[in-house]
């Protein structure tokens, strides 16, 4: 989480000074972070993405 | 004659008159649009923090990845405001915002129907929780970028446009994007503190020694 809000942050500094490629790319790091930690994070050994205990 | 020729060669004078562009009004209501957007994205974090510091509601992993997206849909929006609009600018906005649907939309199933042993919901800001503000945000985002591209995607009013053409305009989307930027500093400490170089937990701050004992 630490190296998400650290790209996230390095992005938004880069884009301030105009450098708009390395801003892009600590953007693009940041996402691809964060998507990874979502599914790590909604990951479960018994159900994998499901949610079970959710019925309708 | 000689002075005649030479002034007939002389390439054209420069246009000293503005360059028109069309669409001025719509171009303003663009902006402010992206402006409102920005400044509702910092409200909302905004309170996500006041709740945090002041009444003790750690954020869990999937509430930080939910500010995560909203910082990077934002930052997306500020750069519209610094280095002049882009319909690419637009697109990272939108990848954030589809990101930041997915996650709120998991964790507010999560919410109604909690996996057994993990109810952790937290307080509701005017009857609603902050997952449900953050589809909210979403379908806005998503919603006023479909409209804006419906109006404006047509053209090239936007991109011709000079924000410097709006100063009041400019001014506060600088100062909501330095605020934004204070906001994530902020975000980074307190992360920092909350999960040290591991997982992320509700129970305390890492590294402030408050994470019970047994917590990886």
């Amino acid at each position: 989480m630490v190296a998400v809000f650290a790209a996230l942050l390095g992005a938004m500094l880069l884009g301030r000074l105009r450098w708009r490629l390395p801003a892009h790319a600590c953007l693009a790091l940041c996402f691809g972070l964060s998507a990874w930690l979502f599914l790590f994070e909604v990951y479960s050994p018994s159900f994998g993405f499901a949610i079970p205990w959710l019925q309708f | 004659m000689a002075a005649v020729l030479t002034d007939a060669a002389a390439p054209p004078p420069a246009p000293t008159a503005p360059v028109v562009v069309h669409g001025g009004l719509l171009v303003q209501i663009g902006y402010l649009y992206l402006l409102l957007m920005m400044l509702a994205i910092a409200g909302i974090l905004s309170t996500a923090m006041v709740l945090q510091y002041a009444f003790g509601e750690i954020p869990c992993p999937l509430c930080l990845l939910q500010r995560v997206a909203m910082f990077g849909a934002a930052t997306a929006i500020a750069a519209q405001f610094r280095h002049g609009f882009t319909w690419r600018n637009v697109g990272i906005s939108q990848v954030f915002t589809l990101l930041l649907l997915v996650i709120s939309v998991r964790q507010t199933l999560l919410d109604i129907s909690p996996r057994p042993g993990h109810e952790y919901i937290g307080t509701a800001v005017l009857g609603l929780h902050m997952p449900v503000w953050s589809i909210i945000i979403a379908f806005a985002l998503i919603a006023g970028d479909a409209l804006a591209m419906l109006i404006l995607g047509g053209g090239t009013a936007m991109e011709r446009a000079k924000l410097a053409a709006h100063p009041r305009l400019a001014r506060a989307g600088e100062w909501a994007s330095r605020y934004l930027i204070l906001i994530c500093a902020i975000n980074l400490v307190s992360v920092v503190l909350q999960c040290g170089l591991g997982q992320c937990h509700t129970m305390g701050y890492r590294l402030l020694g408050t994470l019970p004992e047994g917590a990886s």
